[in-house]
């Protein structure tokens, strides 16, 4: 059953298109990479759905409801969200802050030490969050949006304010949560965390999905067919998989001159490059 | 749409929490009280005072107060983070309001008591007073939506103080023109008619300002909610 399925879905702001005829879903337990750059129409998308906006034209669909009704509390209650909009009370402590979405979620008091645990805040919780720094804030956030254990997580940058170390404790309790069966749709700059986290990303540039697909895939369909050959004497080839490429290599092999052999593999910001001609930003 | 008490107490004991370490906001709590002190040695019989002291506290504590707590949650978007719980538009304004409500009481309260202020009619006087703190919270929540940061909060509270104050001394500064009966028919006016109630008074002289106090507050109660949903909403 598809978590999230939307069908030619199209927002228009003024005469502007921010989505055009968006169409993709998403299977119960993926995580899902949506890759674009600012004003791309990423955060558009999310807002539709989580109903906090309605699309121009086309239908979207979310845990098997229409997005339209994603503001009704039972709803609310199945996902999660952590966008740039998210907030916190700058002068409650993080443990008073999670006790107020316990509380509205209706959860027990054990689900505070639960995700201060997943988000590496346990010792932190009487600290007021003005006196956090940005990496801190954004895991509070992100505790916010997990408390209830929501089957779809939405996440809007979720790491941009973290060190390597956050970053790779929050992707391992975000593949904990995804094990656990939450579906999770993410939207990043970050493609080595696309890559490390996503089961299939898809590539969004001027309101139009370009390219949908798992990372092998994609750079699999966007792969030059060169070799690269770095030689001991220091020479380094680029040369087409061909026959002849075949026997120069093998003879270079019986010689003992080859030191590295790989095949030349774009990154996901590569191939963005290469299908928009801009760079991620 | 539904209401939920448990979460409408939730989002009470936080915005409690947060108004109690924010001495710039709860600094508003005394100013009732202080009013009271300043008249109380005038003399309690002071004409208009008890009139000024409610309408004055209703204006800088419960409308001020409630457009800060909103316009502070959307400056800092914890509004919109609200809006994605489980919390409906009712369980968040209601528990918004649900602290400026109890304060607005508990001040105007003391300060009647420090004047020495004795109600004609009790009961018309609580009733009138709590339909008043319900309309200046739904003015603050109002002034709040429209308002990005606190500073503009505290600014658009000016205008509200000069619809809802200047009547009942509009006659005292312009003189007593024909067209100034139509503020008869605000609810500072009301108010001060029902605070000022002689003795031997008819019930019509009750039920009249009542009924128009009520009207204002249902009307700008509706106006309160349905902006609510729109200004949070993205279209």
């Amino acid at each position: 059953m598809a978590v999230i399925q939307v069908e030619h879905v199209r927002k228009r702001f003024g005469n502007k298109d921010a989505l055009e005829d968006v169409s993709f879903s998403i299977p119960k337990g993926e995580i899902f990479g949506f890759l674009g750059p600012s004003g791309s129409g990423k955060t558009t998308l999310i807002k539709i759905l989580t109903a906090q906006l309605n699309p121009t034209d086309g239908q979207a669909s979310v845990l098997g409801q229409p997005a339209t009704t994603m503001q009704q509390s039972a709803q609310k209650m199945r996902f999660g969200i952590l966008t740039d909009n998210s907030g916190l009370y700058e002068r409650l402590t993080i443990e008073e802050n999670l006790e107020l979405f316990r509380q509205l979620y209706s959860l027990p008091k054990s689900s505070i030490d639960k995700v201060l645990q997943f988000v590496n805040l346990s010792g932190e919780r009487k600290k007021k969050v003005n006196r956090l720094s940005k990496g801190m804030r954004q895991r509070v956030m992100l505790a916010c949006a997990i408390i209830h254990e929501p089957e779809l997580l939405f996440l809007d940058e979720p790491t941009s304010a973290l060190d390597p170390v956050n970053s790779a404790h929050i992707y391992k309790g975000l593949r904990y949560l995804n094990e656990k069966g939450t579906t999770i749709f993410l939207t990043t700059h970050d493609m080595a965390e696309a890559e490390s986290l996503c089961d299939r990303v898809a590539i969004l540039y001027q309101g139009q999905i370009q390219a949908i697909g798992s990372p092998k895939e994609l750079k699999k369909q966007h792969r030059e067919n060169v070799v690269r050959v770095d030689l001991t004497n220091g020479e380094a080839y680029e040369l087409p998989v061909t026959e002849g490429t075949a026997d120069q290599i093998a003879d270079w092999m019986k010689r003992g001159l080859i030191d590295r052999l790989a095949t030349k593999e774009p990154s996901l910001g590569d191939i963005f490059i290469q299908m928009t001609g801009s760079e991620l930003l | 749409m539904s209401i939920s008490l448990r979460r409408a107490r939730a989002i009470f004991v936080k915005d409690y929490k947060e108004f109690s370490r924010n001495y710039a906001i709860s600094i508003s709590l005394i100013v009732p009280i202080l009013f009271a002190f300043l008249f109380r040695s005038a003399g309690p019989s002071l004409p208009g005072a008890i009139g000024f002291l409610f309408n004055i506290s209703l204006v800088l504590l419960t409308c001020l107060v409630q457009a800060c707590l909103i316009a502070e949650e959307k400056e800092r978007n914890t509004l919109r983070t609200l809006m994605m719980t489980p919390a409906t538009t009712l369980d968040v304004l209601i528990g918004k309001s649900a602290l400026v409500f109890v304060l607005s009481a508990l001040a105007l309260a003391i300060a009647s008591y420090v004047m020495g202020y004795e109600p004609a009619s009790l009961w018309a006087v609580v009733a009138a007073v709590v339909l008043s703190i319900i309309l200046y919270i739904a003015v603050g929540t109002i002034c709040g939506l429209f308002s990005k940061t606190l500073l503009e909060a505290s600014l658009s509270v000016i205008p509200a103080a000069m619809v809802f104050t200047a009547p009942p001394v509009a006659p005292l500064l312009f003189g007593d023109y024909p067209i100034l009966k139509v503020l008869d028919y605000t609810p500072s006016i009301q108010l001060v008619q029902l605070l000022e109630l002689p003795p031997g008074f008819m019930t019509g002289d009750i039920l009249k300002p009542l009924l128009i106090i009520s009207a204002w507050t249902v009307v700008f109660s509706i106006i309160s909610v349905v902006l609510y949903q729109r200004r949070l909403k993205d279209e």
